[in-house]
């Protein structure tokens, strides 16, 4: 008897004891933690060891795949969940107006001077008081050229009957579409209802073609031969190049979508100071550097862009031709309409 | 004749479990092969190598999900057993006022898809503003095996005989003693059952752990979710290769208590 | 003795407030709250509104909409069928075994469960793809001139959907075949009766609480799932599982999410009466 219950007594206490030290590992974490939320492919764990030795703060690292999915964790969360994401333009206007964000100690991150003056100042967060730029995401397509010969240089070329079942698209419903958007020569911000309807038919009209949907890797599927156009990130159509060299970016003739990516803190975060801290390390050159090579997107910091190497250089996907970004429009926080376009994509993809 | 259609009709089952177990078995195959594969994609096969084992104890996320993954299974078995097995008895027994709805309740996490519970725990977590985290975690995982642990233990509480209590209890020894050194040992079996299986539904759980963690308590299914989507490297295949080695050996160990568990349990439900 | 009496109510207590309070706390309540959330109305920003609403009910009824619950519907089907169909030969030879067969196929059946499913199913992934193991294999062998299209089809979900709930059909059958009485075959063939006859008219009958058992255990948890149809449907088919994460997860609009689960309960609530109809023992679901 008496055995029976000292055992019971210690699974109990085990127990007891478990739980006790996760929660007391969440409260020895006060002063050396950074909670970081970011998307999945945009953080290379070098970086990252390296703030953590130099400066002994711990980064917790989780992802998500979209700007939506972000928004809606941090909202639904507890307050103070993250201390540092990073929001797409419109989403900073987003979060910005809805009082989701804490204003930044700019004392704190002088090395924002590293930033191209094009990307500061922008209509979403004028005097960057709430954000800071990171890396420039925009959506293009691409083909694999042993399997198109003919080429692809317009969006509308994709629709084409004879490449049933051969596109990864993005994940996303403002890339995707914006896609059809601009391929019917509107704006990415069409609210009109006869305007999204028609940009509705048109999406419909392309899924046949679409073999599947992948925010988070597609590149694989354009490596793999599973697909043989792709609608891609453009550091995913670069590192496809990389490993695939019959990968040929396309900027399409009737114009892309910018997606400049941002720092921003989420209100009531725990550790403001950390978080700022890391911003301030990620604008170094040698880092930025680092993440451009692991992750080559369109890097807005001119000091680090000195530093990248020719085959970052030369490449289109990373580069984006003059032509491309003057034709680019910015996505833009749809309000009350957002409705609209998750009903449009719900018919979309279940189409 | 007969006896040569009887032997087709063997040889033709003996065919089809293989090729259902070869089923069964194809892709851990592929998953244990690929942990040696020198690439670093899960795609071709180029040569073979130990290096990822190395590799996967450099990758802290994925160590630090595999042991928030054994906190949280190791808590929530042992509480929801603890819970499990005294309410089983105590249903087995009782008769009360509104057992029926208890019954009820008790089928619910058994019969309904497993994305309801993990958005309505969501949803009361939420409301009762407590954040997410490895104590949700546990909580939720309680709350969807202790209706497993309960049943378990019913099926060999069916068989049980209720006079060695009686007869326990005529010789002098108070309620707590004889559960102790009584209805506990005949129970057993069916207790350790269930806490194996409360074990392995909460190792394997993804749905209701995709609701309900926090960005501090990333278990092993939901690190191993966010990585198959963008592209699994073969560290991942060397762990999951290794927690099977170590799931087979303690099932080879503990073989003869399952044969004895599996047949109790089975024999039990007959005398029902 | 006085003593006594008065804790006579105690082991009740003990036994039973634990597990009744942890159930009312934690499926009742919160399942209460799912379906007052259902009639509640979305702010624009995405807040829930406190008012009464039948506006997510309405939505429902929309062609779009049923036609996610009539594919999620039609997947489930076809995986229980084909669970069925493997299953029930490998239950049969199963039981026919010695007893240290019948549990080293146990066994072999419960140990794919400990390694995790997502891993296994990404298994699938490198297998079914187009240069894949089995598009390899094909194509070296001259079988098939260009790669068999499988992965991100719907074929490709509900091959991982059997995948992954096989053994929850497996063993209830096996249960339930376990416990014929084989005197009863003899007496059959005894009488004349053909095999194939007696199997119809004796054995399936004597099994059919398995196969609803099993069928329960399968087609449910298929309604629910999300996690086949994103890694091998390639986000094509959009499952009332998806539809449900995405208004938690995506566009944060909880009271649709609420009106969808509603719904999924009372289907699920729905084949359960159906089967408790049939002749179904609730207690034969849960026991894995």
């Amino acid at each position: 008897m008496k055995r029976m219950l000292c055992i019971c007594l210690s699974l109990l206490m085990i127990a007891g004891t478990l739980t006790g030290c996760s929660g007391s590992k969440s409260s020895k974490d006060d002063k050396k933690t950074l909670n970081f939320f970011n998307w999945t492919e945009y953080m290379p764990d070098s970086v990252l060891k390296a703030f953590e030795k130099e400066t002994g703060i711990k980064v917790n690292y989780t992802t998500f795949s979209s700007n939506e999915e972000m928004l809606n964790k941090i909202k639904s969360g507890e307050k103070g969940m993250y201390d540092l994401t990073i929001a797409s333009d419109y989403m900073v206007d987003t979060m910005r107006t809805s009082g989701l964000l804490e204003k930044l100690d700019q004392a704190k991150i002088p090395n924002i001077g590293n930033i191209d003056s094009k990307y500061t100042n922008m209509y979403f967060d004028e005097g960057n008081n709430y954000s800071v730029p990171y890396m420039i995401s925009n959506a293009i397509l691409c083909y694999d050229k042993s399997k198109i010969p003919e080429g692809i240089n317009s969006i509308n070329d994709i629709f084409d009957k004879k490449y049933k079942n051969s596109i990864v698209m993005l994940d996303d419903i403002r890339m995707v579409m914006g896609l059809a958007a601009i391929s019917l020569g509107y704006s990415v911000n069409e609210t009109d209802p006869a305007k999204v309807e028609k940009i509705k038919q048109k999406l419909i009209s392309l899924k046949p073609n679409i073999k599947l949907f992948d925010s988070d890797s597609p590149k694989t599927s354009m490596i793999s031969g599973e697909t043989s156009i792709g609608f891609m990130w453009c550091a995913e159509v670069a590192l496809a190049m990389q490993e695939n060299p019959n990968i040929v970016p396309v900027y399409p003739k009737e114009g892309i979508s910018l997606m400049i990516d941002n720092f921003v803190i989420p209100k009531d975060a725990k550790h403001k100071a950390n978080a700022e801290k890391f911003i301030e390390f990620l604008l170094r050159p040698e880092i930025s550097k680092m993440v451009s090579a692991e992750f080559p997107y369109v890097n807005p910091n001119k000091a680090a862009f000195e530093l990248l190497p020719d085959s970052y250089k030369n490449n289109a996907a990373s580069n984006p031709p003059a032509s491309a970004l003057d034709k680019a429009q910015l996505v833009k926080n749809l309000g009350d309409n957002a409705q609209l376009y998750d009903d449009v994509w719900t018919e979309f993809k279940n189409s | 004749m007969k006896k040569t259609k009887q032997k087709i009709i063997k040889t033709f089952g003996k065919l089809h479990a293989v090729l259902i177990l070869l089923f069964l078995y194809l892709p851990i195959f592929v998953v244990v092969a690929f942990s040696f594969n020198e690439s670093r994609r899960n795609i071709v096969f180029t040569g073979f190598t130990f290096e990822w084992y190395g590799k996967m104890f450099e990758n802290t996320r994925l160590i630090e999900a595999f042991g928030n993954t054994v906190i949280v299974a190791l808590c929530s078995t042992i509480i929801s057993t603890v819970i499990g097995t005294i309410g089983a008895i105590g249903l087995h027994k009782y008769k009360f006022k509104g057992k029926g709805i208890i019954d009820t309740l008790m089928y619910i996490p058994v019969v309904i898809p497993e994305i309801i519970l993990g958005i309505a725990l969501l949803v009361i977590f939420s409301a009762a503003q407590m954040p997410l985290g490895l104590l949700t975690l546990i909580i939720a995982h309680v709350t969807f095996s202790i209706p497993f642990v309960v049943f378990t233990v019913k099926a060999r509480l069916n068989g049980f005989d209720p006079s060695v209590e009686e007869a326990a209890m005529d010789l002098g020894a108070n309620r707590l003693r004889t559960f102790f050194e009584v209805t506990l040992p005949i129970i057993m079996p069916g207790v350790i059952s269930g806490a194996l299986l409360a074990l392995t539904l909460s190792m394997d759980d993804v749905i209701i752990s995709f609701f309900t963690t926090g960005p501090r308590s990333t278990t092993l299914p939901m690190q191993i979710y966010s990585m198959v989507r963008s592209g699994v490297s073969p560290d991942v295949n060397a762990l999951s290769t290794l927690i099977l080695i170590g799931t087979i050996t303690i099932a080879i160990l503990t073989q003869s208590g399952i044969i004895t568990t599996i047949k109790n349990n089975i024999l039990g439900r007959k005398q029902k | 003795m006085k003593a006594k009496k008065r804790f006579k109510g105690l082991p009740k207590i003990v036994t039973l407030a634990p597990v009744s309070i942890w159930l009312l706390l934690l499926i009742a309540i919160p399942l209460i709250y799912i379906l007052v959330i259902s009639f509640l109305g979305r702010n624009s920003n995405g807040s829930i509104r406190y008012s009464f609403a039948l506006e997510n009910y309405q939505k429902l009824i929309n062609a779009q909409y049923l036609k996610i619950y009539a594919q999620s519907l039609l997947i489930a089907f076809f995986t229980t069928i084909i669970s069925i169909l493997l299953s029930y030969p490998f239950a049969y030879h199963m039981a026919g075994g010695s007893k240290t067969k019948k549990v080293i196929m146990m066994l072999l059946v419960i140990v794919p469960f400990w390694t995790n499913s997502l891993i296994r199913l990404y298994g699938w992934k490198t297998i079914l793809g187009s240069e894949g193991i089995l598009n390899g294999l094909l194509m070296k062998t001259h079988l098939i001139q260009q790669p068999l299209q499988l992965l991100f089809t719907m074929p490709a979900v509900i091959l991982g959907m059997v995948y992954t709930l096989i053994p929850f059909m497996i063993l209830p059958l096996y249960a339930s075949v376990e416990k014929l009485d084989h005197s009863l075959l003899e007496a059959a063939s005894d009488l004349g009766a053909k095999r194939y006859h007696a199997f119809l008219q004796i054995t399936l009958p004597l099994t059919l609480p398995g196969i609803f058992a099993g069928s329960i255990m399968v087609f449910i948890p298929a309604l629910g799932y999300f996690f086949v149809s994103d890694l091998l449907g390639g986000g094509n088919n959009m499952l009332i599982g998806n539809l449900i994460k995405n208004q938690f997860n995506i566009s944060q609009n909880w009271p649709l999410g609420a009106a969808l689960s509603i719904v999924l309960i009372a289907v699920t609530i729905l084949l359960v009466k159906l089967y408790t109809k049939v002749g179904g023992n609730i207690d034969d679901l849960g026991v894995a």
